[in-house]
């Protein structure tokens, strides 16, 4: 009899947890405007799918939609095969087929599942995944894992197509800096008596740059701008299982019945700490806990995205509803002068010897201003006084030291020993995070996926990895298939997570062993840094083959192609004069352009220039061309012209090949060497989208042929602009300026 | 000049409902906050008037809501019936336009995971430690200071009496537009058994009477449809009596000769049903107070 309950007991326990997937494509109106999005059973985001550990969960996907899909799992260990990354762990779930994910459940905690496949995580492809401890697990803990919880699912909404908007990305588009009120020009910033400072931006070859990409129409929670919990009344503590699912938006959460307790982060539970506000990386978790303080009142749970441009609400309770203070506005111009203090004129991120880490000290605290009025004084501190000696103490202390608390990754401890055997022998990587604001170039060590192999790894390998950000942005971090430990002081209970947020000009440790076996992706999670190649594989070995994945190499080659695909550009000036324009076809580091001016009339001249070339370096300021100039004028009164250097221009008619570069030099002005091949030489300084006012631009150029130009445009919408401008080969002109 | 540019304002706004709301505030300075962090251009209109506390909304219902309205408006630092402000923006008020918030009970907690600092939070948002947990307590009846639910009711029925007292037809419609929004704002779940079963009773005249003061423009219509509500009044205030005593009066000579009650803060008799023709006609018959 004992032997037949032994005997059943696994049986029992092992439950198979069934869920079927429709994935469709939907429309949407989130705005006031009809959008294509995609819906899973008919809902964004999609379901919360919920298991038990020991459970198995079986997960059938329908892919009704025209294009592939593929569904990860973040932050669970799964078999490889069944870690959702397409071309890398399976091939893409073909239109109209049914894949079937089927793993055991070993862990517990709050995450959450996504597709992996192109940009469908902007469009609505993003679900909680909940998984409960059992009540007979040694590590739950009553008063926080038997509270009454509620899977809060942050994200952003768009309704530009993400496929354009990583387009305009590329291009440096600063249309979503207009939508944001963030250009940051000139105009501005002599208002805001920061000349000096946007001068220096310039000459250190910088964009205007905030603290998050893309402008979004509308941001929420579980799908809703504005939502509440009326279940709830007052006295009740309530667990929130939050994730962010943002594809590029982190969040501030801050709540107006008082402080927050975060009791988890990334599914794995941490000590209790309270804190007045976190900040939740893209593709993060965190459970915290709330309570409800008063009768009859509902409280504002407040997301607001990093760039403060908007943001979502949850009322939690009932009654009449308390708002939480919402962030004030960020200080563009103190952010641009701290930028200034920090980046050296090679491009490269300068600490000014602090040694940051583990978002201690959050170098935008500076932008914000509430911790200004306080004692931080960021913006007037003189950095370079400081002489490394601000040490992670004296972080935390100027954190104590303000009224507001906010967390940061020193004060996460899990409750049990994370650490490894101190004798086992250890193997050391470093990555360098590294990007390009200008061309939208994000990488690691320089390197993008296309030009990187998979990382080996031998399996049971003990890897420390230490990464420095060494660019302009944030980066959260993600390492598919297992957590790793982030060093952070806590020594033995180092908390265990599997996204790193990491700021720029700070350096993290995390550790893991290589126990699970396959090609696991370490990426940027930011969708469109993840897409612009911003990614590594490591791969555990020897492997079983994987029946979703046949031929691995040459997946990895579609993957390494997906993450460096060519970006269109095109721009047309409809003037009086002429027409003016270019069209340019972009990727990492080549660049294939044609630029033409073309007159109505014989005597104003037809002209075009084609180069191809290839960005050298990490900050791209260099790219060597071939080029070929083709022009026909009809015969000018004075005949041939002679150029700056003595020789005969040809300006009239032309057909010439040339080898030239180009190099941007500071205040982001471009100059152009080009030799003809009929022994010719010209030099140009060009600079275009000098940012006068919010929608002003200015541009100009002049050259060795006694060619210039100067010009104004405004920019109305989108594609559309207006310019007025003065050639000396066509004269005056004013036109309608249409950009793609 | 003032009209002309309301109508011009008003004329932009497109498929427009109108509604009642109360919104806390106090004097002129308010009023120019409250309206400019409502007013939407094209979208919404807001008037709101220090007196009644009561604000007009006029609004494009394809474009924007109430609630988006009113939170615009708390985020500018003033309470409204959908709305708490933040504590922050409260207090960014000047010192003038700080009105007397509303209190809350505060939620008895027990603590569970660690030796949570919600007391603490609580002195934050003001609350008194004195507090007690039984609601139906009252608080003084000064025009602020109420954790009554009916507090808001009492007083814009003394503002109407008042109005009425005055024979200004005007401002009786406006506060008994304000009473009855009261009225329906009233949540039952707040009131006591006993309270909660005289509300039942009442509240459904009373609710269509203030309506019909709030239309009427003739003060002896008004005057008429005050007597059934004085009556429905009484017997609220009987079982939620408020701390300070209020006064039950009685004109012999209203209603025709029949008689008529009404309630008054002042044992003096003001009397609602004639005005300044028999200013002092009645008595006080009842004085209604806490033990």
């Amino acid at each position: 009899m004992a032997i037949l309950l032994m005997a059943m007991t696994p049986i029992v326990a092992q439950k198979t947890v069934h869920y079927d997937l429709y994935v469709r494509d939907t429309v949407i109106n989130l705005t006031g405007k009809e959008k294509h999005a995609i819906a899973v059973n008919g809902q964004i985001p999609m379901p919360t799918l919920h298991f038990t550990e020991g459970d198995t969960a079986e997960i059938y996907v329908h892919n009704q939609l025209k294009e592939g899909t593929t569904l990860h799992w973040h932050g669970l260990y799964t078999p490889n095969k069944e870690d959702g990354v397409p071309y890398l762990t399976q091939l893409p779930i073909a239109p109209n087929t049914t894949h079937i994910y089927r793993f055991p459940i070993v862990q517990s905690g709050t995450h959450w599942y996504h597709s992996h496949f192109g940009l469908q995580e902007q469009i609505g492809m993003y679900g909680s995944l909940i998984l409960d401890k059992k009540k007979s697990d040694a590590s739950f803990r009553k008063g926080i894992d038997d509270l009454p919880s509620v899977p809060i699912l942050l994200s952003e909404w768009t309704d530009y197509k993400p496929e354009n908007v990583h387009r305009m990305l590329h291009n440096a588009t600063d249309w979503f800096a207009i939508k944001k009120n963030a250009v940051q020009s000139y105009a501005e910033a002599i208002g805001a008596g920061h000349f000096g400072t946007k001068l220096g931006n310039e000459w250190k070859r910088m964009l205007a740059m905030d603290v998050s990409d893309i402008y979004y129409d509308k941001f929420l929670i579980n799908g809703q701008p504005e939502s509440q919990l009326s279940q709830f009344k007052a006295g009740d503590k309530i667990r929130l299982q939050v994730s962010n699912a943002g594809a590029s938006s982190y969040f501030w959460l801050t709540y107006a019945g008082g402080k927050i307790t975060v009791v988890a982060n990334d599914g794995n539970d941490v000590e209790p700490v309270e804190v007045d506000r976190l900040i939740i990386g893209v593709s993060e978790t965190y459970d915290i806990i709330v309570s409800i303080p008063a009768e009859n009142t509902a409280y504002e749970l407040l997301a607001t995205p990093e760039d403060r441009t908007k943001s979502a609400s949850i009322y939690i309770g009932q009654g009449i509803k308390q708002l939480a203070n919402p962030m004030p506005r960020l200080q563009y111009f103190e952010g641009m002068k701290m930028m200034n203090d920090m980046m050296k004129l090679n491009g490269d991120m300068d600490d000014m010897g602090m040694s940051m880490s583990l978002q201690k000290m959050d170098m935008n605290m500076v932008m914000y201003p509430e911790m200004q009025q306080k004692d931080m004084k960021m913006g007037n501190m003189d950095m370079k006084g400081m002489d490394g000696q601000m040490n992670h103490t004296d972080h935390h202390h100027a954190n104590a030291s303000t009224s507001i608390k906010t967390l940061n990754y020193g004060m996460l401890k899990s409750p049990t020993k994370t650490n490894f055997d101190k004798n086992a022998p250890i193997r050391d990587l470093n990555f360098e995070l590294t990007g390009n604001m200008n061309r939208y170039v994000w990488s690691m060590d320089n390197r993008v996926l296309s030009e990187s192999d998979k990382i080996l790894v031998k399996k049971g390998e003990i890897l420390r990895i230490t990464l420095y950000n060494n660019s302009m942005m944030r980066h959260p971090m993600h390492l598919h298939g297992q957590d790793f430990i982030l060093l952070n002081g806590k020594g033995d209970y180092a908390p265990l997570k599997n996204v790193l947020d990491i700021m720029p000009m700070e350096t993290d440790t995390i550790m893991f062993q290589a126990n699970a076996e396959g090609d696991w992706f370490f990426h940027c999670h930011i969708l469109y840094h993840m897409m612009a190649g911003m990614n590594r594989v490591f791969s555990t070995g020897p492997q079983e083959p994987n029946p979703y994945l046949p031929n691995k190499e040459k997946a990895y080659k579609k993957l390494q192609m997906e993450s460096n695909r060519m970006h269109f550009m095109f721009e047309n000036d409809f003037a009086t004069n002429g027409n003016d324009g270019m069209a340019m076809l972009q990727n990492t580091r080549w660049s294939i352009g044609t630029e033409w001016r073309l007159g109505y009339y014989d005597h104003h001249g037809y002209e075009t220039e084609t180069h191809i070339g290839r960005y050298i370096g990490r900050m791209q300021w260099f790219m060597p061309f071939i080029g070929f100039d083709w022009r026909y004028r009809k015969d000018h009164k004075h005949g041939g012209e002679e150029n700056l250097f003595g020789q005969t221009s040809t300006k009239d008619n032309r057909q010439l090949f040339s080898i030239g570069a180009a190099y941007t030099l500071p205040m982001l002005i471009t100059l152009q060497g080009e030799l003809y091949h009929d022994g010719k030489f010209r030099l140009q300084l060009m600079r275009e989208d000098i940012p006068l006012a919010k929608r002003l631009r200015g541009a100009f150029m002049v050259n060795s042929d006694k060619e210039y130009m100067f010009g104004l445009s405004y920019i109305a919408t989108k594609n559309l602009g207006l310019r007025a401008h003065y050639d000396s080969d066509m004269g005056a002109g004013v036109g309608l300026l249409v950009n793609y | 000049m003032a009209l002309i540019s309301f109508t011009a304002c008003n004329a932009q706004i497109k498929n427009a409902t109108t509604e009642a709301v109360i919104i806390a505030g106090n004097c002129g300075m308010c009023e120019s906050t409250i309206e400019k962090a409502g007013n939407a251009k094209n979208a919404a209109l807001v008037d709101w008037d220090k007196d009644t506390k009561q604000a007009t909304l006029k609004y494009d219902v394809t474009k924007t809501k109430r609630d988006e309205i009113l939170k615009r408006i708390a985020l500018a630092g003033y309470d409204n019936q959908s709305f708490l402000a933040p504590d922050e923006a409260y207090a960014k008020l000047p010192a003038c336009c700080q009105y007397d918030r509303l209190k809350k009970t505060p939620a008895k907690m027990e603590d569970t995971i660690t030796s949570e600092p919600h007391e603490h939070n609580m002195m934050e948002h003001g609350h008194a430690t004195e507090m007690k947990a039984e609601k139906m307590v009252e608080k003084p009846s000064s025009a602020s200071q109420k954790s009554d639910p009916l507090a808001s009711v009492f007083e814009q029925y003394f503002a109407l009496k008042d109005a009425l007292v005055g024979s200004d037809a005007k401002m009786a419609a406006s506060h008994s537009k304000a009473l009855n929004t009261a009225i329906n704002a009233v949540k039952m779940s707040e009131l006591s058994q006993e309270t909660h079963m005289v509300w039942m009773k009442v509240m459904k005249d009373m609710a269509a009477n203030s309506a019909l003061i709030g239309d009427a423009n003739d003060v002896e219509k008004q005057r008429q449809y005050f007597i059934p509500l004085s009556q429905n009044m009484y017997e609220l205030i009987k079982v939620n009596k408020m701390k300070a005593p209020v006064y039950y009066q009685f004109c012999p000579m209203a209603n025709d000769g029949k008689g008529a009650n009404w309630l008054s803060k002042e044992n003096e008799v003001k009397n609602p049903y004639y005005g300044d023709m028999m200013l002092n006609c009645g008595k006080t018959v009842e004085t209604i107070q806490q033990q």
